[in-house]
């Protein structure tokens, strides 16, 4: 039995920012940039408007030449133009917000949940680790904060700000609060979820993997305590810690193999290929939605060989046919492989139906060539059979551990009246 | 396409800068800022860097001066500092001692530029005091860089959007003619320009000088249809400014002038300037 906890934390409502994105290397797809949607302004008020004519120098274009003399800067301006450009502002001080309780702590520092003193809204604080940096800021940092910035979308955590302490080692990022983290969740959950629950969560998943490749940003660390979700059945994704650009041709000088947990490990890094890209986050995400079924990790291994011998035992060990470049990756010569058997997805996934095999296997591809993209995925016959994706507006809320929230006790009803002591047996008044 | 996100100075900021409210005379801050964006690609030359991280950081060094004074902040440590924090947003970074090394060697050269001698490089031992103080200063600088542009340090560069308009404009196949907006694309890196325009502007005042430049035959000014910078959703006085902005980096300089920017690499030489000059 779920305690229907309905509980609405200030602050977390605002999606708006979801269309608010760029990029810089797409936008050599882009020849005809006329017409382009501009969303309101945040900061441009009527005073700069008024100022702005004041400014705007009328120059006529049929009879001048650009002149060596011109007077020195000032501005025309196209107020419609700078609407869609944040201004430049100077980071806030960490003392806007009222720490009020700790979340969690990991390698990459500590989350607090903090509250806006102006606004009362309730955020996340995650403070930076810098002490003892010998190259300046961490370029990881910078990658996480980037990434997040460039990446905005309804399923990844908003950044609303990066703001300072008192020293030039106190940082903090400024996300909104989520009551949730998906692996916490599936602990505590007495039931797993629904299969019209899983297609929604899975793809919602898949939208937000899909909106960062398009913007060039690879994650390189999707499991599912690195996804939050909110009391509104939707879930964002959140830890760009490890997530970085890459480009087409991947990375100039190759990317370090020391990333993603390794349960949620594509094969390829596990082999050692000097070069990989939007795969591995694919195959991460197979993982995911394989854990969404099984209620448990997929593959739970302690270390790299085991994780390989486990993927080998459910997916039947790769031959060239299906995976050309397998003999030529660095560590598969230190492997004893297996003889070839069939692969046992559907032993370990028995109440899914073929079209849910179907989608886990093309994320589970053993050639990173062949594995589907995000995009691919997105459009699998799976998310559109009976059940239909359940709408997240109809999810349950449950009590949120983050927020210190503890799970309502039973009732303890008042039992029925007893008779007082002393009292004869034929009372009836 | 989707908007471009790159922040921009508000109106208000441009009218003052902090630099102006402290007293620096607009004209003085503008050779300031196009000589420290010329040392940072001075420095990215000596450095082999790729011309990304080198725009990048002069974009992030022009939008500085938005939030910040040059009495507070030397043109050449915050250029310094911008040239080290944009290699690691372009996944190139370069090493710290590099970076100290190529900037001692450019402060050296401005200061001496005064002098008749021929200019002597006198490089820093490897464990000097100075190599760490100038270490210090690196460290601080990127970090003053990101607290004081908020951390938003997201930088829309220009060389893509060219491409697509010349390819438009069917000027792609005209190697000099690109090769010549490009230079002006970053000849206006010196220039405040892309801290205040959009991209889109930027782009088409580059091509509007080389179209004059070279006096090609472009469709525009029909009293009816559109002129080709509609296209490409810039209004012409913007186009106008910029190109303005970019060509009055050419105009002949005095002896003096030239010679007054290379004193004022630091924070102290622009407070003895305001108060020899006060």
């Amino acid at each position: 039995m779920f305690v229907w906890n309905l509980i609405v934390v200030q602050g977390m409502g605002c999606y708006f920012a979801s269309d608010h994105c760029s990029t810089r290397m797409t936008d050599q797809d882009q020849a005809s940039s006329v017409a382009r949607k501009r969303p309101k302004s945040v900061t441009t008020s009527d005073d700069e408007e008024r100022l702005s004519k004041k400014l705007r120098l009328s120059q006529n274009p049929e009879d001048s030449k650009p002149s060596l003399k011109s007077k020195p800067i000032v501005a025309s301006y196209a107020p419609a133009q700078r609407q869609s450009h944040p201004p430049i502002q100077t980071s806030r001080s960490v003392y806007s917000y009222e720490r009020l309780n700790q979340i969690e702590e990991g390698s990459y520092g500590v989350v607090f949940r903090a509250k806006d003193k102006q606004t009362g809204e309730v955020v996340a604080l995650k403070k930076l680790k810098l002490d003892e940096e010998k190259h300046g800021f961490p370029i990881t940092a910078l990658r996480e904060i980037n990434s997040l910035m460039t990446c905005r979308h309804e399923n990844v955590v908003r950044i609303r700000e990066v703001v300072v302490g008192d020293t030039l080692t106190q940082v903090f990022i400024v996300m909104d609060f989520i009551e949730h983290d998906l692996k916490t969740l599936l602990s505590l959950m007495p039931n797993p979820f629904l299969q019209s629950e899983i297609k929604t969560l899975t793809l919602q998943l898949l939208r937000a993997v899909n909106h960062c490749h398009s913007h060039w940003i690879l994650h390189r660390d999707l499991k599912t305590s690195n996804l939050l979700m909110n009391n509104r059945g939707t879930i964002k994704v959140a830890d760009f810690g490890l997530a970085r650009r890459f480009g087409d041709p991947v990375g100039v000088g190759g990317m370090t193999q020391l990333v993603v947990t390794l349960w949620y490990r594509a094969p390829e890094i596990l082999l050692g290929a000097e070069t990989y890209s939007t795969p591995i986050d694919i195959w991460s995400v197979g993982c995911i939605f394989g854990e969404l079924l099984l209620h448990e990790p997929v593959f739970q291994a302690k270390g790299e060989l085991e994780m390989i011998g486990l993927i080998f035992k459910l997916l039947g060990p790769p031959t060239v046919e299906d995976w050309p470049d397998f003999e030529d990756l660095p560590l598969t010569r230190t492997l004893n492989i297996p003889p070839p058997h069939p692969p046992t997805l559907r032993q370990k996934f028995p109440y899914l139906t073929a079209s849910g095999i179907d989608l886990l296997s093309s994320m589970l591809t053993y050639d990173p060539e062949l594995r589907t993209s995000a995009e691919q995925a997105l459009h699998h016959p799976y998310f559109t059979e009976s059940p239909l994706p359940k709408h997240p507006d109809l999810f349950p809320s449950f009590p949120s551990l983050a927020a210190g929230e503890k799970r309502r006790k039973a009732f303890e009803s008042p039992s029925a009246p007893q008779r007082a002591k002393g009292q004869t047996e034929y009372d009836y008044v | 396409m989707e908007p471009d996100v790159a922040p921009l100075a508000t109106l208000a900021q441009i009218q003052e800068t902090p630099s102006a409210r402290d007293g620096i005379p607009s004209e003085l801050e503008e050779d300031l800022r196009a000589y420290g964006a010329k040392l940072i690609q001075q420095a990215g030359v000596l450095l082999k860097q790729k011309q990304v991280a080198m725009s990048t950081a002069q974009v992030l060094f022009q939008r500085f001066w938005y939030t910040s004074s040059m009495e507070k902040y030397g043109i050449a440590e915050i250029g310094m500092g911008a040239l080290y924090l944009a290699s690691k947003l372009e996944e190139c970074p370069l090493r710290m001692r590099d970076v100290i090394n190529v900037y001692d060697v450019l402060i050296q050269r401005s200061r001496q530029s005064t002098s008749s001698r021929d200019f002597k490089y006198e490089p820093m031992s490897y464990f000097s005091q100075d190599y760490y103080d100038m270490k210090d200063i690196l460290i601080i600088a990127e970090m003053q860089l990101l607290k004081r542009l908020g951390f938003d340090v997201h930088v829309t560069l220009p060389y893509g959007t060219l491409i697509n308009y010349m390819r438009v404009l069917n000027l792609l196949e005209d190697t000099k003619a690109c090769q010549m907006a490009w230079g002006y694309l970053n000849d206006a890196l010196q220039t405040p320009v892309y801290a205040i325009y959009p991209i889109p502007v930027i782009v088409c005042a580059s091509i509007l000088l080389v179209i004059r430049h070279l006096k090609l035959e472009i469709p525009s000014s029909q009293e009816d249809s559109p002129s080709w910078w509609d296209l490409f959703d810039a209004p012409f006085e913007d186009v106008w400014l910029v190109a303005n902005l970019v060509v009055r980096l050419y105009r002949p300089r005095s002896q003096s002038d030239q010679n007054r920017v290379m004193q004022l690499l630091t924070k102290k030489d622009v407070r003895r300037w305001l108060d020899e000059n006060a």
